[in-house]
């Protein structure tokens, strides 16, 4: 079985996001699509985020934020984008 | 604006497909698509709710990207929510890059299709702005010409994906057969005179 792994933004990232992935995609498949929500690779993904956060800090990246909760639900409207703190978007 | 609309039928059950959304990178078909990173994810009332960063490039030409030093990176937020009892998956990405002259809002669901057995329906739309530059109509006009384009390309790479999906689990289907024709052999037992711990 060959596996082509996608890279992270930060090359740093790489390592910890292709073990996150690999732990996920088959806990999606094997467990959370069956009805079992525990998540088993939260510690994985807790070393993987802070590793991506740091990344993404460091190349200036300003992420968008849905204001509110839901998607996916009726009052889903359109996201706005993230104010900055001088008050425009 | 612009808005542009599609659907597509993939002839594999909903579950497959929506384990080919999270693994669709990378493919052949979409050689732009550089990273993909969970900023965050979570599960909440049996509901998975992730938000994700892609970095896609632009594919400038080689003689730009000398000038440049390197070619340049565009950049879109994703947020998504998958119910597995409503059997059900939606995203929803908006640019970062060029986000004030821009809005390139883009949703898309994946449900099972209501007829048809084992088939998946996917609906995409796009939502294109271009806000305080010129020719905004030709520009929006060009950029749901491109989505439009690399849609058909997303719906190759899926079932790329899929057909590596599938293949990964006969492989792994036959290996575990095989291990239990050994056992049988090698014992001289038949099969049902196992009995498996639980």
């Amino acid at each position: 079985m060959v596996v082509i792994n996608m890279n992270s933004i930060g090359e740093e990232c790489n390592k910890l996001k292709h073990e996150y992935d690999t732990c996920f995609n088959k806990w999606f498949a094997e467990k959370f699509l069956k009805g079992e929500s525990n998540d088993e690779c939260v510690s994985l993904f807790k070393k993987y985020q802070d590793c991506v956060k740091k990344a993404i800090e460091a190349q200036k990246i300003d992420l968008w934020e849905l204001e509110k909760d839901v998607l996916g639900t009726e009052q889903e409207q359109k996201p706005n984008p993230k104010k900055r703190s001088d008050g425009k978007t | 604006m612009k808005i542009w609309t599609t659907e597509h039928i993939f002839s594999h059950p909903w579950e497959t497909v929506v384990q080919a959304v999270w693994q669709k990178y990378p493919n052949p078909m979409n050689p732009a698509v550089v990273g993909v990173d969970v900023v965050d994810r979570r599960v909440t009332k049996g509901v998975l709710k992730t938000h994700r960063l892609i970095s896609t490039k632009w594919g400038l030409p080689s003689s730009v990207t000398k000038v440049l030093g390197a070619d340049r990176m565009f950049y879109a937020s994703e947020h998504s929510v998958v119910d597995p009892v409503k059997k059900s998956m939606i995203l929803m990405s908006k640019n970062i890059t060029f986000c004030k002259e821009v809005s390139i809002v883009e949703k898309m669901t994946y449900s099972p299709h209501p007829s048809k057995e084992d088939c998946t329906i996917v609906k995409q739309k796009a939502e294109v702005t271009i806000h305080g530059i010129p020719l905004s109509s030709y520009l929006e006009g060009f950029i749901t010409g491109k989505i439009s384009v690399n849609s058909s390309k997303g719906k190759q790479g899926m079932e790329w994906v899929i057909t590596k999906i599938n293949k990964d689990v006969q492989e792994l289907t036959s290996k575990t057969v095989k291990s239990m024709d050994d056992l049988v052999h090698l014992s001289g037992e038949p099969l049902t005179n196992f009995s498996f711990r639980k």
